[in-house]
């Protein structure tokens, strides 16, 4: 999934003959430098496929005497996927890095067989991809930032009143922050029917969006993107039977990788 | 929708995204022989969600009716109004929606309706929703062996004014709900409403470690939310899945009766 | 003594012998009902406009590759009120038309109003929908065209599941991957419809009799259209009018100009 300069790529943690839970730590993300590498599918290919590419990574960097970016390690994936066409990897692999030049996020998902899936948002792979599609098409928004700083210390109570406004015209639509902003005008005890507030605090909302972009500097951009890949697949895997059993989730900066382990339903 | 779970590359070969797009003979696509014989049903593609508040529910479906990939029509309503004393229900009180196959649905939503309506006849009321909810139980079940094909979500307000969602299998096992996703988009609808309904996943920051933490207290939703809720899940459906899209119907059930609206979708 | 129960209270087999099964099946054969379609009838299209409805269908009834019978109608009046356009089994479709004509009738003799095309749409789909859940179904998509209750122009489809479902255009068969993106770019709502022109509307029709001609290899160059109007006081004002239509002046010439596909080089 694809944050503001910065990528996250999640995986649960169950290994399953069919109905049947074998393991309850399978970790299917692999890292090799700053490119991450998810496989989902046949686990004897999961561990092939994952050393093959540790193999192949490696003798890039030998040769080339630099770390592989995300784009050639894609093409990496898709040309040796490619290779067994008549005879497949049972494997749907994610690709997740940040661009070393540039800091831009790449990721991408493949088929089978190495048909590459370039996307700007999210990629979704395994059995519960339904679920992730919906989750994530919900929940994921360009360039995240985290909206749960307490605005009433920062500005005036009436710029809620004037952005529910907004929200119920359909001139807002920002999940996290209407749902952020929702809640906090449904749980604060401030009056805000008072009608007076909406002409003051109107030009209030304009400085706020006018100044917003400094204040999204100091905003948690990573911090945001971790908790909508967390909940997206918590809540994805709970809705498919063979997944679950607890969460991976990698957040890719430019200068650092977090790896977060997440307990979820055991069940 | 014949195939909620099969995603498992094992079960039906490597793939990567979808598995069961439609095909038209889905034996021979196994290189099976295929028995000539007739098939009573089709699937009409399409997805229902319902959602229950303080004092109100909501029930809302998409327009589209397909058939393979065909787009048949981009306006066949699957959400009814249910039990008026007129043709045009506008005294009803009770919402059905169901989705799956279009002709099953419309003979059980016309079979309901009916009910509702002899139970007005002999008992001078109307019939409670939890009433016509067993109805609606009784009547799939009834043709338990050659079912509805439909997946029907029926709401309305029950006796102490809170909103109350029913949902339903094929065959009449049926449960109250807070929220139900239906059909076609069900599985990418469902979760959603898990966390955002439900709060499932949600924790109070800081309320501890480990299993101390605690989770995010439930309560009903407001209206506008609930709103909000169900637009954001067609819009991510409408997205992913073919068979959704081109409207979006919405009834909203309240002590003052039943409004209904109507929101384009993507057409595409 | 006989120990096993299923054998008690019944006759003894060693005097009146062992029961004959075949008595529990009454036919030697089990009964068979219209498995699949044997001659049949290709696409129906129609399409409303702003006072009425255009149904178009060819003139031919195939067994299966075969152009068995190349004159037979497919659009059939009701009540010169209405027009129902019969894609499918046409054995079916000659006993839903025999079944309508005398129900016709009957109404006439009522003292209520004709059965408009809504009531129409709504007996075939009860009767489509019954046949089906007897296993036994009429082999039909059937479009239904003229007025509804409120007197405003009706277009439904009724095939032979039960399924219903109305739209400004509607086609079937081929003619709802061929036609239909040819009626909604003209026609995509009911609104687009309503201002279409009688002559708008029958341009739009015939060109997709054409395109379905060109491409479906169970269609047939000669075809019939319906017109539905309102009907008005003055003899032969209105109603159902349906005539016989001929395309003229096939050509394959845009045929080289299409590259891409096929076994082209260049």
């Amino acid at each position: 999934m694809v944050g503001k300069d910065c990528v996250a790529i999640a995986c649960d943690l169950r290994l399953g003959l069919q109905a049947l839970t074998v393991s309850n730590n399978f970790p299917k993300i692999f890292q090799y430098g700053d490119v991450l590498l998810g496989l989902t599918g046949l686990a004897t290919d999961v561990a092939t496929v994952s050393d093959l590419f540790r193999y192949k990574v490696n003798m890039y960097r030998l040769r080339e005497e630099r770390n592989i970016a995300p784009s050639t390690f894609a093409n990496l994936v898709s040309s040796s996927l490619y290779e067994r066409r008549f005879g497949p990897y049972f494997v749907s692999p994610v690709v997740a890095g940040l661009d070393q030049k540039t800091g831009k996020p790449f990721i991408c998902g493949f088929d089978s067989i190495g048909c590459i899936d370039f996307a700007k948002d999210f990629i979704v792979s395994g059995t519960a991809t339904e679920q992730l599609f919906g989750m994530c098409e919900s929940l994921w928004e360009p360039d995240m930032v985290r909206l749960d700083l307490d605005f009433r210390t920062l500005f005036p109570p009436g710029i809620f009143f004037y952005m529910m406004i907004l929200l119920k015209n359909g001139q807002l639509n920002h999940d996290v922050e209407c749902s952020t902003i929702m809640h906090i005008i449904c749980t604060s005890d401030l009056n805000f029917t008072n009608a007076s507030y909406q002409s003051t605090f109107a030009t209030g909302f304009d400085e706020f969006f006018a100044n917003n972009l400094n204040l999204l500097d100091d905003l948690q951009c990573p911090e945001d993107l971790f908790e909508t890949i967390s909940q997206a697949l918590l809540n994805a895997v709970d809705r498919d039977a063979l997944s679950g059993w607890g969460a991976h989730v990698y957040i890719i900066e430019k200068d650092k990788v977090t790896k977060r382990l997440l307990k979820g339903r055991q069940d | 929708m014949s195939a909620l779970f099969s995603q498992n590359p094992l079960m039906n070969g490597p793939n990567y995204s979808f598995s069961d797009t439609p095909v038209s003979h889905p034996n021979e696509a196994h290189g099976e022989l295929r028995e000539h014989r007739f098939n009573p049903y089709t699937d009409n593609g399409g997805s229902t969600l319902a959602i229950a508040g303080a004092d109100f529910a909501i029930v809302a479906g998409d327009t589209r009716l397909t058939s393979g990939y065909s787009i048949h029509t981009r306006y066949s309503p699957k959400v009814f109004k249910i039990g008026g004393t007129t043709a045009d229900q506008k005294d009803a009180t009770i919402v059905l929606s169901v989705v799956g196959f279009a002709a099953d649905g419309t003979a059980l939503r016309e079979r309901l309706d009916a009910a509702c309506k002899m139970y007005r006849y002999r008992h001078g009321k109307p019939m409670s929703v939890n009433a016509a909810a067993k109805r609606l139980s009784t009547m799939l079940y009834q043709k338990r062996f050659f079912p509805y094909y439909v997946y029907a979500i029926l709401a309305g307000l029950d006796e102490e004014g809170k909103g109350a969602v029913y949902s339903y299998d094929p065959v009449g096992s049926y449960e109250r709900e807070m929220c139900r996703a239906g059909g076609a988009a069900a599985s990418l609808i469902m979760p959603f409403l898990d966390n955002q309904v439900n709060f499932k996943n949600q924790h109070i920051p800081g309320s501890g470690e480990g299993h101390a933490i605690q989770e995010r207290e439930k309560k009903p939703l407001l209206r506008e939310q609930v709103e909000i809720l169900v637009k954001d899940a067609f819009d991510g459906a409408v997205e992913r899945h073919i068979e959704v899209g081109d409207g979006l119907q919405m009834m909203v059930i309240t002590s003052q009766g039943v409004e209904e609206h109507y929101l384009p979708l993507k057409k595409d | 003594m006989d120990h096993r129960p299923q054998n008690w209270g019944r006759p003894r087999d060693d005097i009146y012998g062992g029961y004959d099964v075949s008595y529990m099946a009454p036919n030697a054969e089990p009964n068979t009902h219209t498995q699949s379609p044997v001659v049949t009838g290709t696409s129906v299209v129609a399409l409303k406009y702003k006072d009425g409805v255009i149904m178009a269908a060819d003139n031919l009834a195939s067994y299966g590759s075969l152009a068995r019978f190349p004159s037979v109608q497919r659009l059939m009046p009701f009540a010169d009120t209405s027009v129902l356009g019969f894609s499918g089994d046409v054995s079916d479709m000659q006993y839903i038309s025999r079944h309508l004509t005398s129900l016709s009738i009957d109404e006439a003799y009522g003292v209520q109003d004709p059965l408009n095309a809504a009531n129409l749409h709504r007996y075939l789909s009860k009767l489509l929908y019954s046949r089906r859940s007897k296993f036994d179904p009429l082999w039909n998509n059937i479009l239904i065209a003229g007025f509804d209750s409120d007197d405003k122009p009706f277009l439904a489809s009724a095939d032979l599941l039960g399924t219903t479902y109305s739209s400004p255009s509607l086609a079937s068969g081929y003619g709802s991957m061929l036609a239909q993106p040819i009626m909604r770019k003209y026609a995509s709502t009911e609104e687009d419809a309503a201002k279409l022109t009688k002559e708008q509307a029958i341009k739009i029709v015939k060109e997709c009799m054409k395109v379905l001609f060109y491409r479906d290899a169970r269609s047939l160059d000669k075809y019939s259209l319906a017109v539905v109007t309102r009907k008005s006081g003055e003899e032969g004002g209105g109603g159902v009018q349906i005539t016989q239509e001929k395309l003229e002046g096939m050509s394959w010439k845009f045929a080289d100009r299409i590259k891409g596909y096929g076994t082209q080089t260049v």
